[in-house]
């Protein structure tokens, strides 16, 4: 039983943080001159958008956290390698978390003077992948050693 | 295969190669006007700012999680277990510095700066990869 619970655990912590990676990591609203409406500037873990245009050279978070959910999904077979995926799963969160907090407090300093009713903060994504990260520990917690 | 003492040694050595990047610049880029853009551990430093630079500070401190998994790696020379969550939180941590990397690069070209990677940046990948061979090692010995 803990070993079916187990498995459910770690497909479901890899499919979150494979999902996290589509939704918004940071988001900013804001009009560029008075009277427009707001323009969205978004992260997500393939792309960085402003509005309708895309940054070409916009950081691929997605490529570690994939990489790591396949570690995790690694788990069902080899229970090592899943503890190790949920720590590397830990570890980009954490550095993404500290980008995203200092990203997301430059993009008010540096906007509020065009726009003082402007929006900016963490977007669902970050949150998914954290939830991945507990979801990925508790899947080796519960997984039966072989 | 080798003995517990090479591994401990390989995961000091990682923490020690990781502690020196942490005052070591990571990468820069260099703009017209003698303007440059230098980021480390702590924070980002701009040389020779000009007046009309954009307020605000993008300067994370990508230190702070780099020291939690170096903690981790230090622990691990008595908790084997510690020692490859360290060595795999790093390494993730290193994918998220990686991504940033090859995006400033890429701004950096689009905009005729020179960019270049700093030993800082060097120092983190090797002490990573030495650290996580030890804890790999030091799971081996320990079944």
């Amino acid at each position: 039983m803990r070993k079916v619970v187990g498995v459910v655990l770690f497909g479901l912590a890899a499919a979150a943080a494979v999902a996290a990676t589509f939704l918004p990591f940071s988001e900013l609203l804001i009009s560029l001159a008075p009277g427009q409406p707001q323009t969205t500037y978004v992260t997500t873990g393939w792309s960085t958008r402003f509005g309708g245009t895309r940054d070409e050279h916009g950081p691929l978070f997605a490529i570690p956290i994939v990489v790591a959910a396949a570690a995790v999904l690694a788990g069902v077979r080899w229970r090592k390698a899943a503890f190790a995926g949920a720590a590397a799963l830990a570890g980009v969160t954490g550095m993404l978390f500290v980008y995203l907090l200092n990203a997301i407090s430059f993009h008010k300093e540096g906007n509020i003077a065009i726009d003082p009713a402007l929006e900016a903060g963490f977007g669902n994504g970050i949150w998914v992948l954290i939830s991945a990260v507990v979801l990925a520990f508790g899947a080796v917690v519960v997984h039966p050693d072989d | 295969m080798i003995g517990r003492p090479t591994a401990i040694a390989l995961i000091a050595a990682g923490v020690v190669l990781t502690a020196t990047a942490m005052v070591l610049p990571w990468y820069s880029t260099a703009y017209a006007g003698g303007v440059e853009v230098v980021v480390r551990a702590w924070g980002t430093e701009i040389l020779n700012k000009p007046g009309d630079w954009p307020a605000g500070e993008l300067s994370p401190w990508y230190g702070v999680p780099v020291v939690v998994t170096a903690a981790l790696l230090v622990a691990g020379v008595w908790i084997s277990r510690a020692a490859l969550a360290g060595a795999a939180g790093q390494l993730g941590a290193v994918g998220v510095i990686a991504a940033l990397v090859m995006s400033e690069r890429g701004h950096a070209v689009e905009q005729q700066g020179d960019f270049a990677v700093g030993f800082g940046l060097v120092f983190l990948a090797a002490g990573t990869l030495v650290a996580l061979a030890g804890a790999v090692a030091v799971q081996r010995e320990a079944t």
